[in-house]
This record gives C-alpha cells, sequence and structure tokens, in this order.
C-alpha cells in the first residue's frame, strides 16, 4: 500500500514556499519535508485538517493512493 | 514526601548506573587479579619448588600436585567473571538510556539479547564445569549439576524483555514519524 502526498503541487499552485506553510500550519519544516518526501507513517487528522485549511483544499487533493 | 523519579539524571537509574559503574571497574580488577593467579597457578605448576616450605590449603585440594585443578579452578572462575562483566556492561548501556529519558532506544534489544546469551552461557559453562570435574576429578564434591529452572526462567524473560523494548522502539520510531 502506497500513499502519496502532494505536498509539492499544491505549494506550487499556491506558489508558497514550504518554510511559509509550516509558518501558518505551526508544523515545522522538517516535518513537513518528512511528509513531502513519503517519509512519514501517518498524519493525524489535526495535521491534514490544517494543511487542508492553509492550502484551501480537500483531503482527496493532498493523498493519492497508488496501490501495491 | 517527595517522588522517587525512576528516569533521567538523579533518579533512581542515575544511582544504579553509578552503582553499576563501580561494579564494573570491581569486576574488572577482578579479572585481572584471577589472570594473574591463573599465570602464578600454572609457572608454580610446573615447577613447585617454586614455593618452597609454603603450603597453599585450598577446599578440596589436599596435594600440592593438584596443581592443575586450581589452574582449572581459576580459569572457570575468569570465565564466570567475564560473563558477569558482559552482563554489567549491557546494564550499563540500559541505565545510560533511563538516564536520557530514552528507554526505548534500540540499541537496547541488542544490549538485552546479550544479557540473555550471557545469562545462557553462564549457566551451560555450569554444567561444562561439573561434567569437566566429573571427569576429571570422579568423588570430588563441589558443583551441583541440577537443572536451574530460575536460571534458564530469567534467559527466556530477558529474551521477551528485549522482544518488548525492540515493539516499544518501533512504536517509537512509529510516533516520531507520525506528523
Amino acid at each position: 500500500m502506497r500513499i502519496e502526498i502532494r505536498l509539492d503541487q499544491l505549494l506550487l499552485d499556491r506558489r508558497m514556499s514550504l518554510t511559509e506553510l509550516s509558518d501558518r500550519v505551526g508544523i515545522s519544516a522538517s516535518n513537513l519535508l518528512i511528509l513531502k518526501t513519503g517519509q512519514a507513517r501517518a498524519i493525524r487528522f489535526s495535521t491534514l485538517a490544517a494543511l487542508c485549511r492553509e492550502l484551501d483544499c480537500q483531503p482527496e487533493d493532498l493523498l493519492v493512493y497508488r496501490g501495491e | 514526601m517527595p517522588q522517587m523519579r525512576a528516569l533521567g539524571p538523579g533518579s533512581v537509574s542515575s544511582f544504579l548506573k553509578t552503582v553499576l559503574d563501580v561494579v564494573h571497574i570491581a569486576l574488572w580488577f577482578g579479572l585481572v587479579a584471577a589472570i594473574l593467579l591463573i599465570f602464578i597457578a600454572v609457572v608454580v605448576g610446573f615447577n613447585p619448588a617454586l614455593l618452597g616450605e609454603l603450603h597453599v590449603n585450598l577446599p578440596g585440594l589436599e596435594a600440592p600436585e593438584r596443581w592443575p585443578l586450581v589452574v582449572g579452578r581459576l580459569t572457570a572462575f575468569s570465565i564466570y567473571l567475564f560473563g558477569i562483566l558482559v552482563i554489567v556492561r549491557q546494564w550499563q548501556g540500559i541505565f545510560a538510556t533511563l538516564m536520557a529519558k530514552d528507554p526505548f532506544d534500540p540499541v537496547n534489544v541488542t544490549h538485552l539479547r546479550i544479557i540473555a546469551l550471557a545469562l545462557a552461557g553462564i549457566e551451560i559453562g555450569r554444567y561444562a564445569v561439573f561434567v569437566a570435574r566429573a571427569v576429571l576429578r570422579p568423588g570430588g564434591h563441589g558443583l551441583q549439576p541440577g537443572l536451574s529452572l530460575t536460571a534458564w526462567f530469567s534467559v527466556l524473560v530477558v529474551f521477551v524483555l528485549a522482544e518488548v523494548f525492540r515493539e516499544g522502539s518501533r512504536l517509537r520510531r512509529e510516533a516520531e514519524l507520525t506528523i
């Protein structure tokens, strides 16, 4: 099972840097980098909600299921 | 009444780490002394005249020509001390992580497995010493060959504890990667 987080694309579309997003959602840039590079094992609903709020998107815009 | 802390500096772990440090040094001294005694016993064993008129009374050893047995005993004792030293060294590592408030450090899994193996080794060594004594000195008294359930139970418990710590460190890693 592989879930990808399309943070790169959303940041590009919003013309937002990782540092700026980090400041807005209150999550360290290193943790966002872990998310962005696909190293994260899990994501909290609160984190997902904060990302959706700041990126003005839905969870389905952020998460993509790639299968086995 | 002040609450006793288990982890961190100034805690019970810190006190036990200090005790282990002292025991570790004492064990090294003991091991070096035992090796020196082996050396002396080997030298005297080859040339008992070196002792002159000195008579050594050791329990179970009636005559000076039993020096090879003294060497054997000292060697077995040194190996036993080395086993204890290995265990104490591992405990020092574990208590260092407890002092750092990080009990689920993956390195503790290795420490615990080595402790379990050392405990098993010491117990097997006890049987080996008994067999060696029975072969070399039939009718002698000393160690009993009985299977020590407590020792083997301890070995199993430590192996289980190692698995508990492995699971703990896995969960900690997962928690670290939960954003």
